[in-house]
C-alpha cells in the first residue's frame, strides 16, 4: 500500500501524495522500519502479481492431494490438490487488493477488506473524536459514553456477534472492523484535539469566524495526521490478524477466494498427515502482522525522534 | 475521592445499559428467524409461526428487551392473578415455573377441551384435578383462562375456541387442538440471574455456562499465574539493558510473539508437542466434567498459547515502562550519588516501573478474553470462549446475549478496578 500509492495516483494529485510519502519516507532511516517496510512491499508486489499471473489456477484441483514441497508444486499442495503457492498468493488479493460485492455477481471494488475496514474506522473515529474533543461538554459525554460501551466488548466477541447477527460477506468483515477500531481511533483523536485546540492558529481560525466544521476537518484532522497514519499502520496489521482469525473459526472472507485463514483452518485437520499446508499460510500471516508492525514501529519512533 | 467513585460505578453501569441495549437490538435485527435453524428447512411457515408464538417471539422488541433484562414473572402474575414462584426440580435441575394458589402450587393442562389442575405434592409428583371454575369473561363474551402450563409458561387458554398448535416433542413436532392463544414464557431477567433458555439445546443457558466459565478461569487463572513473573522478569532484564543485545532479542521475540495470532502459534505448538515430540495432548479432550483437575496435562498446550500471545504484549509494556523510569533524573542523581546499581534498580525505579504495567493488565482483560476464544477453539477446550462461539456459529441469541454480557461485565469490572487502583498508587491523576 504505502509504496503502491505514490505510484498509483501520482499522475491525479501529486502534491498531497507526495507529502504523504515524506511523512512515509523517514521511516527509511530506521532499519527495523525498513524491514517491516521490505515485507509489506513484498506481499504487495505478490498481490498485484496474482492479479495476472499465478503459477496454476487457485481452485482447481489439479494435483495429487496433501504433497510436500517439490519441484512443481513450490510449496506443496493441499487437502484437495489444489496448489498451495497458488492459494496462498490469489488469497492476497481479498485483503489488500478487493473487496467482494455481495450477490453472485463477480463485482468487486479495489481496495482489500483490511484496508477498507481500517479507513472505516478512522473515517468514524476522526469524526466522532473530533466532535468530542473540539466541542467538548456534552458531545464528548455522549460520545465518549458510547465509546466506552464499544469498548467493553472483547473484540473477538464483537466479532461474533456481529457475524452472528449479518451473516458472511466481505462488507459484514468490514463493517466489523470498523466498529471495534473506531473507538480506539476517536480517544486518540481526540486527545489530539484536545491538544491542538489550544494552538494559536485555531484560535486564529475562531476569531475568523471560520466554521466549526472548517476547524475540525481543515485545521485540526490535517495537524494529527502523524500519530494517525502510525495508528492506521498498526490497525492494517490488527485487521490482517482479525481476519485471519476469523476465517481460522470458519467466519471470514466467504469463497471461492481461498482465504489464509481458513487455508490453515482446512489444513488443520489433515495436520498428521501434512505439515506443510499449515505453517505456509500460518507463516504468511504472521510476517504480514510482523511486517506491518515493525513498520508502524519504525515510523512513530523517526515521527517522535522529529518532534523531540 | 468518594465522588470519583460514585462517578466512576454510575458511568459503568450507564455503559452496561448501553452495552446490553446495542447486543440485544444487534441479534434481534440481524438474526432472522431462528425457528428455522430450531425446525430445520423442512419446516412449514404455520409450523413455524406457531413455535414463534410458543417461544414468545411474537410479542414487541422493547417488551422482549425489558423481559430479558428484567424478567416478566410480574407481568404474567398480574394476568395470572396468583403468585408465581419458582422452583428446582431435583431430577432436571432447572428451574420450574408453578403458581401459589392458596398454598397449593398449580400448573394447568388444557386435554379434549377440559381444563386440569397439576398439584404439586410435597414429594414432587403431581396430582390431577378437574377444574370447572376460574374462568373469566371478556368483553366479547369470550371466556378465557390465564395459567402456568406445563413448560414454564404463563397462557391464555380461550374456552371453546383452542388455538391449532404444534407442539415440539422429543419424538418429534405433533399437531394438537385446544391450544393456547397466547403465550408469556416465564423468566426472571438477566439482571435476577437468569439468561433464558437456550434455543440450541432446549436448556437453560445458565445451566451450561456456569461449569465452562469454570473452566475458562481455571485456564485463564494458570496463564495469568505463569505470564506474571516471566513477562515482568524479561520486561525489566529488557528495560534496564535498553539498546543492548539482550533488549533487542527479548524486543525482537516479544514482537514476534504479540504478531502471531493465537491460532497460528497454537497449531505451531501442537505440531511440535503434540505431534513431533508426542509428549503432550494435542486436544483438550475432557472425558469428564473434572478432567482438568484429574489430568492437569490438557492445559499444557492452552495455556502456552495464551501465554506466548500475553507474554509478548505485556513485557513490551514493563520494558517502555522501565525505560521511562530508568531515565527520570531521580534516578540519574540516585546513580550519581553512588549507589550500588542493584539497589537503584530494586529500590527506586522497580516500584514506579510497575504501576504502569500493573494497571494496564487490568484493562487488557479484554484481549485476555478474545485470545481464550481462540485458544479454546483451536483445542476443543469447553470454556466460555468455545460457547460464545458455538452459539454465535448456531446463531442462538439468548446464549450469545448472556455470554456476552458476561465477558463485557468480567471486561468492564476489572477495567474498573484498574481505574480505582490507578488512582489509588498514583494520586496525581486524582483530580485531572
Amino acid at each position: 500500500m504505502t509504496v503502491a500509492q505514490p505510484a498509483l495516483g501520482a499522475s491525479k494529485r501529486p502534491s498531497r501524495l507526495r507529502k504523504l510519502w515524506d511523512t512515509l519516507s523517514v521511516v527509511l532511516n530506521s532499519r527495523i522500519g525498513t524491514v517491516g517496510l521490505a515485507i509489506v512491499v513484498f506481499w504487495v508486489v505478490i498481490a498485484l502479481l496474482s492479479l495476472f499471473w499465478t503459477p496454476y489456477p487457485p481452485n482447481s484441483s489439479l494435483f495429487v492431494q496433501n504433497l510436500p514441497p517439490n519441484l512443481t508444486n513450490v510449496l506443496g499442495t493441499d487437502h484437495l490438490g489444489r496448489d498451495l503457492a497458488s492459494r496462498l498468493m490469489q488469497g492476497t488479493q481479498v485483503i489488500l487488493l478487493k473487496t467482494r460485492l455481495p450477490g453472485d455477481t463477480h463485482v468487486a471494488i479495489p481496495g482489500g477488506v483490511a484496508l477498507w475496514g481500517v479507513f472505516g474506522s478512522l473515517f468514524l473515529g476522526a469524526i466522532l473524536g473530533l466532535n468530542a474533543g473540539y466541542r467538548g461538554g456534552w458531545w464528548d459525554q455522549v460520545i465518549m459514553q458510547v465509546l466506552d460501551a464499544l469498548i467493553a466488548f472483547p473484540v473477538i466477541v464483537l466479532y461474533l456477534v456481529i457475524i452472528a447477527a449479518l451473516g458472511q460477506g466481505d462488507l459484514v468483515v468490514i463493517f466489523a472492523i470498523t466498529i471495534t477500531g473506531a473507538p480506539g481511533v476517536a480517544r486518540l483523536v481526540r486527545s489530539l484535539a484536545l491538544d491542538i485546540k489550544t494552538r494559536d492558529y485555531i484560535r486564529a481560525a475562531e476569531t475568523r469566524g471560520e466554521s466549526l466544521a472548517y476547524i475540525m476537518y481543515r485545521e485540526i484532522l490535517p495537524n494529527a495526521r502523524g500519530p494517525l497514519l502510525v495508528d492506521a499502520m498498526l490497525r492494517v496489521g490488527y485487521a490482517i490478524f482479525a481476519i485471519g482469525t476469523l476465517g481460522f473459526l470458519g467466519l471470514g472472507l466467504p469463497p471461492p477466494d481461498p482465504d489464509w485463514g481458513n487455508m490453515v483452518n482446512e489444513a488443520r485437520r489433515n495436520i498428521f498427515l501434512n505439515q506443510w499446508a499449515v505453517i505456509f499460510p500460518s507463516l504468511a500471516i504472521a510476517s504480514l502482522v510482523v511486517g506491518l508492525n515493525l513498520f508502524a514501529d519504525g515510523l512513530r519512533e523517526e515521527i517522535t525522534r522529529y518532534q523531540k | 475521592m468518594a465522588r470519583f467513585i460514585i462517578r466512576s460505578i454510575l458511568s459503568t453501569i450507564i455503559t452496561m445499559l448501553l452495552v446490553s441495549f446495542a447486543l440485544f437490538f444487534l441479534l434481534e435485527v440481524g438474526s432472522g428467524d431462528v425457528t428455522v435453524k430450531i425446525l430445520g428447512i423442512e419446516s412449514t411457515p404455520e409450523q413455524r409461526a406457531s413455535y414463534r408464538a410458543q417461544l414468545g417471539l411474537d410479542a414487541p422488541p422493547l417488551q422482549r428487551y425489558f423481559d430479558w433484562l428484567i424478567g416478566n414473572d410480574f407481568r404474567a402474575e398480574k394476568l395470572v392473578g396468583y403468585p408465581l414462584v419458582s422452583i428446582k426440580n431435583q431430577q432436571t435441575k432447572e428451574e420450574e415455573w408453578w403458581a401459589n394458589v392458596d398454598g397449593q402450587l398449580t400448573r394447568w393442562q388444557m386435554q379434549k377441551g377440559q381444563l386440569l389442575a397439576l398439584r404439586r405434592q410435597p414429594d414432587g409428583s403431581r396430582t390431577k384435578h378437574m377444574v370447572s371454575g376460574g374462568w373469566q369473561t371478556a368483553k366479547n363474551g369470550q371466556e378465557f383462562f390465564w395459567g402456568v402450563d406445563t413448560d414454564n409458561r404463563a397462557v391464555k387458554w380461550v374456552r371453546g375456541a383452542g388455538e391449532t398448535v404444534w407442539v415440539r416433542t422429543k419424538a418429534g413436532f405433533r399437531k394438537e387442538g385446544d391450544g393456547p392463544r397466547q403465550y408469556i414464557p416465564l423468566r426472571k431477567g438477566l439482571l435476577r440471574g437468569d439468561a433464558g433458555q437456550s434455543l440450541q439445546t432446549g436448556r437453560p443457558v445458565a445451566v451450561t455456562l456456569i461449569p465452562r466459565v469454570r473452566n475458562t478461569l481455571v485456564l485463564a487463572g494458570v496463564a495469568f499465574l505463569f505470564i506474571m513473573p516471566l513477562a515482568l522478569f524479561f520486561g525489566i532484564m529488557a528495560g534496564i539493558n535498553e539498546g543492548k543485545p539482550l533488549d533487542r532479542v527479548i524486543s525482537i521475540l516479544g514482537l514476534g510473539a504479540t504478531a502471531t495470532p493465537e491460532f497460528v502459534s497454537g497449531i505451531f505448538l501442537i505440531l511440535i508437542f503434540g505431534i513431533w515430540l508426542r509428549v503432550l495432548p494435542a486436544v483438550a479432550l475432557f472425558t469428564s466434567a473434572d478432567a482438568i483437575f484429574s489430568n492437569p496435562k490438557l492445559l499444557a498446550l492452552p495455556v502456552m498459547t495464551l501465554a506466548l500471545v500475553e507474554l509478548g504484549y505485556v513485557s513490551r509494556m514493563t520494558r517502555a515502562s522501565m525505560v521511562e523510569v530508568m531515565s527520570a533524573p531521580y534516578i540519574r542523581t540516585a546513580i550519581i550519588k553512588g549507589m550500588p546499581y542493584r539497589r537503584v534498580v530494586f529500590k527506586h525505579a522497580l516500584r514506579n516501573a510497575l504501576m504502569a504495567p500493573i494497571t494496564v493488565i487490568m484493562l487488557h482483560v479484554n484481549w485476555l478474553v478474545g485470545g481464550v476464544v481462540v485458544v479454546e477453539a483451536i483445542f476443543g477446550y469447553p470454556g466460555l470462549g468455545k460457547y460464545i462461539y458455538d452459539s454465535a456459529i448456531f446463531g442462538d441469541p439468548n446464549a450469545v446475549e448472556a455470554a456476552a454480557m458476561l465477558t463485557v461485565t468480567i471486561a468492564i469490572s476489572t477495567r474498573l478496578v484498574g481505574d480505582l487502583a490507578y488512582t489509588f498508587l498514583n494520586p496525581r491523576i486524582r483530580y485531572s
